[in-house]
């Protein structure tokens, strides 16, 4: 089964699960305010039903599930049916490009990073939100994975993978935090964000 | 979508241009219509007031 059909026909489950887990979503939110610019234009791909994008107001969205598009439209987002890999924006278009928990189910990371970077002004932000796979979140998903209708085909990344392929793409600057969850003592938990600059000279 | 939003999209495949045609539209945004683009010569649809522009293997696979 595609995948994005998996979210077209689980979305109000997906979408229910931000409210079961009110702690975790708001320090999930919270980590992301730490990188997300509060001004400047704003794209989020595979924005699902803008349970990020809402409250960082992030003006644009694009995901590839049209039930999970319409769901974020009526949060207020302007939302369009599109894939990571091919982005539907013209060059230099965006300020910041947020990727939420998302990279796990891209089938080609190496392009929707150089897609995000295409649209992004020069000197603009990428944004990645991701369960580490080596760490304590990550083992748990993935030893849960085959019980999961959402995370079956999703394929984890290691920050280091992550770290080469925005270097690749020229992505200077890097910075990471991660968030920490008492169940795991204390110690840096797996949900990582890590941004990155795009090259070049901003436009005047 | 709103007509603005046309200033910024484009082709997901060639990145070129799209000619928008539309079929309903009220006060604020167009509802139901396409956007086509004439090097790929293809039709992207809108519905619902949300483009969608998903590339053709993509929608196929």
């Amino acid at each position: 089964m595609e995948q994005s059909q998996i979210f077209d026909d689980y979305v109000e489950m997906y979408d229910r699960w931000y409210d079961e887990h009110p702690r975790i979503y708001q320090s999930e939110v919270s980590a992301l305010e730490h990188f997300v610019p509060w001004y400047g234009t704003g794209l989020e791909v595979g924005v699902g039903t803008a349970r990020f994008a809402a409250p960082l107001h992030i003006e644009y969205g694009i995901d590839p599930s049209p039930e999970m598009a319409h769901l974020a439209a009526q949060r207020e987002i302007t939302a369009v049916i599109g894939r990571g890999e091919c982005i539907p924006f013209c060059d230099n278009t965006f300020d910041f490009v947020l990727m939420a928990t998302v990279i796990c189910f891209v089938q080609d990371l190496e392009k929707a990073i150089l897609e995000s970077a295409r649209v992004l002004k020069f000197q603009g932000t990428l944004i990645l939100a991701f369960i580490d796979r080596e760490s304590p979140l990550g083992t748990e998903y993935r030893c849960d994975a085959e019980s999961s209708v959402f995370f079956r085909h999703a394929k984890f990344h290691t920050l280091d993978e992550v770290r080469n392929v925005l270097t690749a793409a020229k992505f200077t600057q890097q910075e990471v935090i991660q968030t920490v969850f008492e169940e795991y003592g204390s110690k840096p938990s797996g949900f990582v964000v890590i941004r990155g600059i795009k090259e070049g000279k901003k436009a005047p | 979508m709103r007509r603005k939003l046309l200033d910024i999209l484009c082709c997901p495949v060639c990145k070129g241009e799209l000619t928008l045609n539309v079929v309903e539209e009220n006060d604020v945004e167009i509802v139901e219509g396409s956007l086509r683009c004439g090097t790929c010569r293809v039709e992207y649809p809108i519905i619902d007031g949300i483009p969608n522009l998903l590339p053709p293997e993509a929608e196929d696979s």
